[in-house]
């Protein structure tokens, strides 16, 4: 197997008493796409948070292209211990709530962080937005403001956001979850196209459907731990484990 | 009755003395939008430190948070007081601090000035980071993940909606202000109320006073109708339900 591009090694995180992650491994190959399951409060979207530290690890290693991203014991805890520009210069993500910017056009809501993190040329910048805000299918959009946008909308406009700062992985936590139903493919699709591209991701999501046909692993966690985790096929249509059985015949009742 | 409509309502008098309380009161205006300047910045400057992340920043946040409480305790009076008799003491100053006479303003008005920034800056503070605190968590994650330093998020995403959710109580700390500039009066400011007692000192006649509270109504009475009008628009954006995403 080849260096994975993300490398999550005894990932600890609670809140006051609260364990939320207990000792999480995961491997991530350049290109793969990651689907984690599980029900709520099994700690996945703090996984993810973990990733790109808005919530930095207590405990545990996080390797991105093979780059230890922790700044080693006495470099504080919080924020501080982390290489924190390496890693958001790398990793996007992409909200439930999508919080774009709402004082600002769609267009500046893509451009804003090109323009004051990488300073690059302003045409440049401006160019390679309206490309992605075209990708999205929002090219007739760029000078609305985001409240007169619907929620898929929303959130291609996030997910273009994301992708301007050109990273290696995308994080996507549960970014269909707020959305009214018939908006959810819209943005379904644009992830779909996204992992066709090569782009590594890692997607907590409900959506089992998308899980099995995007995937290319599924980690169902519960309790702060990976429990199962393989290929889509392995894990949605023949769980080992008790715990993923009875998640996902809840999930799939519905 | 009758006396008291001539001592307080003498229109007549107040014509006969109308330049020179206006006189006054274009210098209560001057030191109002001074002070305001003044204040909303040094207001908006302890509200960032004082939201300031991380350990190594405790000391600052402390002293802060110290500061806004103290200057919210003690009286404006005493504070004009203690400046005009106090800076002119501090005999390690150049005289052009000590004494001050800067843009052809006489000493009182800067010590005013710097009293009123003083305990308004604290108020303001408060306003400021009221609107801050209203802004949206996910905003400063969506901003810090896309690779913003804790300041280029403040300054471009938080504090930009922040100020939107504010004017009408920081008008209210402005209309307060501009009333409590009065208080300058007691170390001998000219401005309208100062003028307005001299004038009753040697005449005997109350109305130039009256006449003085009657500019603040005229310039007041606009600035709380249009408090009232951002108000209502808020409340309308609150019932279109966009009140989330937007100020």
């Amino acid at each position: 197997m080849p260096e994975p591009i993300l490398r999550l090694e005894g990932i600890h995180k609670s809140f006051g008493d609260l364990e939320v992650l207990r000792g999480v491994n995961l491997d991530v190959a350049k290109g793969e796409v990651v689907c984690i399951l599980g029900p709520s409060g099994s700690g996945k979207s703090t996984l993810l948070r973990c990733v790109n530290l808005l919530e930095p690890p207590e405990l545990g290693e996080i390797l991105l292209e093979g780059h230890d991203i922790c700044k080693g014991p006495g470099s504080g805890t919080g924020e501080s211990g982390w290489d924190l520009d390496f890693v958001r210069q790398r990793v996007g993500i992409v909200f439930q709530q999508f919080n774009l910017f709402p004082h600002k056009t769609v267009l500046e809501n893509v451009t804003m962080a090109p323009k004051k993190v990488l300073g690059k040329p302003k045409e440049e910048i401006r160019e390679t937005a309206t490309t992605l805000l075209e990708r999205v299918g929002l090219a007739d959009k760029l000078d609305q403001y985001p409240e007169r946008l619907s929620g898929g909308q929303q959130q291609r406009v996030a997910i273009a956001r994301a992708l301007a700062m050109e990273p290696r992985v995308m994080l996507f936590d549960e970014v269909t979850s707020a959305l009214d139903p018939e908006l959810v493919k819209e943005v379904l699709d644009v992830m779909r196209e996204l992992a066709s591209e090569g782009m590594t991701m890692l997607v907590v999501t409900h959506e089992i459907g998308f899980a099995k046909e995007v995937g290319d692993q599924v980690v169902f966690m519960d309790g702060g731990v990976i429990v199962e985790q393989g290929k889509p096929v392995d894990v949605l249509d023949n769980p080992r484990e008790e715990r993923t059985k009875k998640f996902l015949g809840l999930v799939l009742e519905r | 009755m009758q006396e008291f409509i001539n001592q307080f309502f003498d229109v007549g008098f107040m014509v006969d003395h109308f330049d020179e309380v206006l006189k006054g009161f274009w210098l209560t205006i001057q030191i109002w939008i001074v002070a305001a300047v003044l204040a909303l910045a040094w207001g908006l400057v302890l509200a960032l430190v004082r939201q300031s992340p991380g350990r190594g920043f405790r000391p600052v946040r402390f002293v802060t948070i110290a500061y806004i409480d103290v200057f919210r305790a003690v009286p404006l009076l005493l504070l004009i007081v203690i400046i005009a008799l106090g800076i002119p003491s501090l005999e390690f100053l150049p005289k052009s601090l000590r004494i001050p006479q800067w843009l052809g303003k006489p000493d009182p008005f800067w010590y005013g000035t710097l009293a009123l920034t003083i305990t308004y800056g604290a108020y303001m503070a408060e306003v400021y980071r009221a609107g801050i605190e209203a802004v949206p968590h996910g905003q400063m994650e969506a901003a810090r993940s896309l690779g913003m330093s804790h300041g280029k998020a403040m300054r471009n995403v938080i504090v930009p909606q922040a100020v939107r959710k504010i004017p009408a109580p920081m008008l209210n700390e402005l209309i307060a202000l501009m009333k409590d500039t009065t208080l300058v009066s007691v170390i001998a400011l000219n401005e309208v109320l100062q003028v307005g007692s001299d004038i009753q000192s040697y005449t005997y006649n109350s109305s130039a006073l009256t006449l003085g509270a009657l500019m603040f109504i005229v310039v007041i009475l606009p600035l709380a109708r249009l408090i009232d009008r951002l108000i209502a628009r808020n409340q309308l954006r609150v019932a279109r339900g966009s009140h989330i995403e937007v100020a």
